[in-house]
């Protein structure tokens, strides 16, 4: 019997309303561990390469893994996974809260939906219980309130997963919320999910996972809360959460300024940590099963604005809806974080494209009457209301923004592309990549566009040179197999990354929960690896070769320097670009025209995706021997 | 010359070598040096410092630590 | 002897019933767990630990006195002498009376896992 697990997998077929339950393959679970694995697996197994990310043939992927409700450190993640309408590629967004535990606990540690429903329904789940139910009562209500609805029609006990109106109109950004103000909210997850007409996910589950050893893992995970309550790094984090990093992020020249025109937002003392805490925080929230709570619940109140609460903002969304759109007060960062919760936009990638239209603006390229009369200036949040309204109604110009970068740069024309600050569709987190070169790199080659969850290199740009190019793209790959591990597993990648709970106790836990004796962290980082390329093979699948003509960003990251801040001067040029991408190809193993050669896809059994990629004309050529291992792990020197 | 403590975990103990215990590099340094000029006595840089703590208050590294302080240390989150 | 609530300090991480049912049923499944946490969301955003205080309304209310209290103060039910009927758990003033195997109710007797867990303050032992 597969231990670890709930052991079950849902299959619903929105078009037709059936449901099917069946066993999981343990087979499966070990080889792909769940997560974003599952996900990554279940996309190219069964999406048609020609398939439209709206269409009825794409998937929504729901999968909580191992670590998931568990009693391991930390496990509350639930990954949502579709072929992204961003990126045309393979999708993935990981949510914390208490939905993945609620879901594990029902049983169930996959569910695939495919079709579109003819009217809105939502999935509920009662333990064995599980029902398509109409929700046509829900439809066009906001994330927040569709949760209290649901809690309220169906009893608190009950976790939801809900869409917004954004979601509902396609707008390709949507994400998914749950928990009043967590999200799985990149990729556009969330648009696929509307798409199918699904409005959500309500989840109650009561059953026991059947764990392998219980007594060791309580003493392992007992024996980490007790350390790790001592770290010098736990008071401020639960303090604080994320948020204070927007002023360390000011000082060294990486925060995002006016859609990345420049990286040092001299009004940022306003929209940081200190702030936040002092004038709108109302209590701490914390996933399932985490002792180290980051998230900051607010109530925000404006003169002549209805009070809300929010959770937030983060630091991703006090850069991207801060500084990035002119914010220069707290209120105002969490009142944009709050629209964007609520209609169901991704903060990030929702905040770049409104810090890309208002740049647009005051560039003269979009107009006055192109929004209704209105303007779109830095910091203003009534013309951000509003055009954030028109985006998700898809009124006039609204349109196409909905439908991502490209359309909308098209649309604007007069050179527009510069001022997308996206990688394959997606928004780029809130670190400026001219003044690190290895982030950009990140950005640049992160299987679902420009995202920081892949790779985050700041310090080690700092540590061996804001300027040096080379020999910084093994830890890029490094990173890019550690990182979305904890995706895969279930498990917060914070416990890793800020109190150090070792990479080795998570596969500890992992054998005491499964009984997988032989379970190493090799196979661990391979799997990750198996993950990388598989995505990277979905994508050139779907979208042609070669890849590398898809792992530049905007002209404005090699052609502009930073015009001011503590980066002032830093710039990087397509030449360094070109130089990193082929270090990156060799230390992955793939040929320099970004295509994963046969010899890496063999290595990781793989063969059945090289010969895809052979006969789609998509496989690279070796330029040097396939390294052995691919991706360092980046020492620090001594001092 | 007097004692400063200072604690530091995740990347920053990498930098820090803590001596006295798991987290805490005990310090000998001038009298009225800023936090800023320490850390780069023994060669940390400011990146590698996000925020740092006297007991529950915040400090920056312009603070001027007084004999046997023990500061608090937090390196930026690696990635939020 | 008791556990102390501040309910401003919760961060509704639901260790503290994760790590009692862990500890009391040797599994994980929170719904077994002595103590819960009420979520007041959206509005005003708080969550309240509710925990047992030993207050002895079970035992009152029992028909078979089958809750009966230890010298240390915590009450107690004796399996043998439960007919569960669950009158106890209907009268929990607190709601933290669950049913176990064969419905036989369990309560908290202090064995203080959840305080030692918990993180943020929210519950703590005093003596
Ligand atoms: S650190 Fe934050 S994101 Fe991670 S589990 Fe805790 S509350 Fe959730
Ligand atoms: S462990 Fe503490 S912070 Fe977490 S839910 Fe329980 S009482 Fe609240």
């Amino acid at each position: 019997m597969l231990k670890g697990f709930g052991g079950r997998q849902l299959r619903i077929n929105l078009s037709t309303g059936e449901i099917r339950t069946s066993p999981l393959d343990p087979t499966f679970a070990r080889k792909w561990l769940g997560g974003r694995g599952f996900v990554a697996k279940i996309l190219y197994d069964e999406v048609p390469r020609n398939a439209d990310p709206f269409g009825p043939e794409n998937r929504l992927v729901v999968t909580p893994g191992v670590f998931s409700g568990n009693f391991g450190p930390s496990g509350s993640k639930c990954s949502f996974g579709a072929v992204s309408p961003l990126s045309n590629g393979e999708g993935d967004s990981t949510v914390g809260g208490h939905f993945g535990p609620e879901l594990k606990f029902a049983g169930y540690d996959l569910i695939v939906f495919q079709g579109i429903s003819p009217k809105p329904v939502y999935l509920f789940i009662d333990d064995d219980r599980v029902e398509l139910r109409d929700a046509s009562a829900y439809w066009g209500q906001g994330t927040m309130e569709t949760e209290a609805a649901l809690k309220r029609d169906l009893g608190e006990d009950f976790e939801i997963a809900a869409v917004g109106p954004a979601a509902e109109n396609r707008v390709v950004f949507a994400c998914i919320g749950h928990d009043y103000g967590r999200q799985a909210g990149r990729c556009g997850v969330g648009a696929v999910m509307g798409g199918k007409r699904l409005k959500a996910i309500a989840v109650r589950g009561t059953r026991s996972t059947p764990l392998h050893d219980l007594p060791t893992l309580k003493e392992l995970t007992l024996r980490i809360i007790k350390r790790t309550a001592q770290h010098p790094n736990m008071a401020p984090w639960q303090k604080y959460g994320t948020a204070m990093f927007v002023g360390w992020s000011n000082e060294h020249g990486v925060y995002p300024t006016h859609n990345f025109q420049t990286t040092y937002f001299d009004r940022y003392a306003g929209i940081d940590g200190g702030p936040l805490v002092e004038r709108i925080l109302v209590t701490n929230k914390a996933c399932f099963g985490c002792w180290m709570n980051c998230g900051k619940y607010s109530k925000v109140q404006i003169e002549g604005k209805d009070t809300v609460y929010v959770e937030g903002p983060e630091y991703e969304t006090g850069s991207l809806c801060g500084g990035n759109c002119g914010f220069d007060q707290i209120e105002q960062v969490a009142y944009v974080n709050w629209l964007c919760d609520t209609v169901g936009i991704d903060t990030m990638t929702g905040g770049n494209i409104i810090a890309f239209a208002m740049e647009c603006y005051e560039k003269g390229l979009i107009t006055r009457k192109q929004l209704e009369g209105h303007e779109l200036r830095w910091g203003n949040l009534e013309d951000v209301e509003h055009f954030i309204r028109m985006v998700v109604e898809r009124r006039g110009i609204g349109e196409y923004f909905a439908r991502g970068y490209q359309a909308a740069a098209a649309y604007i024309g007069g050179g527009a592309e510069r001022y997308t600050c996206q990688v394959k569709g997606q928004g780029m987190s809130g670190y400026d990549g001219r003044g690190a070169p290895a982030m950009l790199l990140a950005y640049m080659t992160a299987d679902i566009g420009a995202h920081h969850n892949r790779a985050w290199t700041i310090t080690m740009d700092e540590d061996l040179g804001k300027d040096v190019i080379r020999g910084k793209a093994k830890v890029v790959v490094h990173l890019q197999h550690i990182r979305p591990l904890f995706d895969t597993i279930s498990s917060c990648r914070l416990f890793w990354g800020e109190i150090d709970v070792t990479d080795q106790e998570h596969i500890d836990a992992i054998k005491l929960m499964t009984g997988w004796d032989d379970f190493t962290l090799e196979e661990a980082m391979r799997l990750s690896e198996r993950i990388w390329n598989l995505n990277r093979a979905h994508f050139l699948e779907r979208n042609g070769g070669p890849g590398r003509k898809f792992d530049y960003p905007n002209a404005r990251f090699y052609e502009e320097a930073v015009p001011s801040g503590p980066a002032k001067g830093a710039r990087l040029t397509l030449a360094d670009l070109d130089v990193m991408l082929d270090e990156y190809y060799a230390a992955r193993g793939w040929g320099l025209d970004g295509n994963p050669s046969r010899e890496v896809l063999e290595d990781l059994g793989l063969e059945d995706v090289a010969t895809n990629l052979e006969r789609a004309g998509l496989l690279g050529q070796l330029s040097a021997p396939l390294p052995p291992v691919r991706g360092e792990k980046y020492k620090p020197k001594a001092f | 010359m007097m004692t400063v403590y200072l604690k530091g975990g995740g990347l920053l103990r990498e930098y820090l070598q803590p001596d006295v215990d798991e987290y805490t590099r005990r310090v000998e340094v001038a009298e009225g040096r800023t936090l800023r000029q320490i850390l780069e006595a023994i060669g940390i840089r400011p990146v590698h410092v996000a925020m740092a703590f006297v007991g529950n208050r915040l400090v920056n590294l312009a603070y001027v630590p007084s004999d046997g302080e023990t500061i608090t240390l937090r390196p930026p989150v690696q990635g939020g | 002897m008791r556990i102390q609530v501040t309910a401003e300090a919760c961060s509704g991480c639901r260790l503290c019933r994760q790590v009692c049912v862990v500890e009391k049923f040797g599994e994980v499944n929170p719904r077994k767990a002595r103590l819960r946490i009420e979520a007041r969301f959206p509005v005003p955003g708080r969550y309240v630990p509710h925990v047992c205080d030993q207050c002895g309304d079970c035992a009152e209310a029992c028909p078979t006195e089958a809750i009966v209290q230890r010298a240390d103060g915590v009450y107690e039910v004796q399996p043998e002498l439960c007919t569960a009927c669950g009158v106890c758990i209907d009268v929990c003033p607190e709601g933290v009376m669950v049913k176990g195997p064969d419905d036989i109710p369990f309560k908290c007797d202090f064995c203080w896992r959840c305080t030692e867990v918990c993180n943020t303050g929210a519950l703590v032992r005093v003596e």
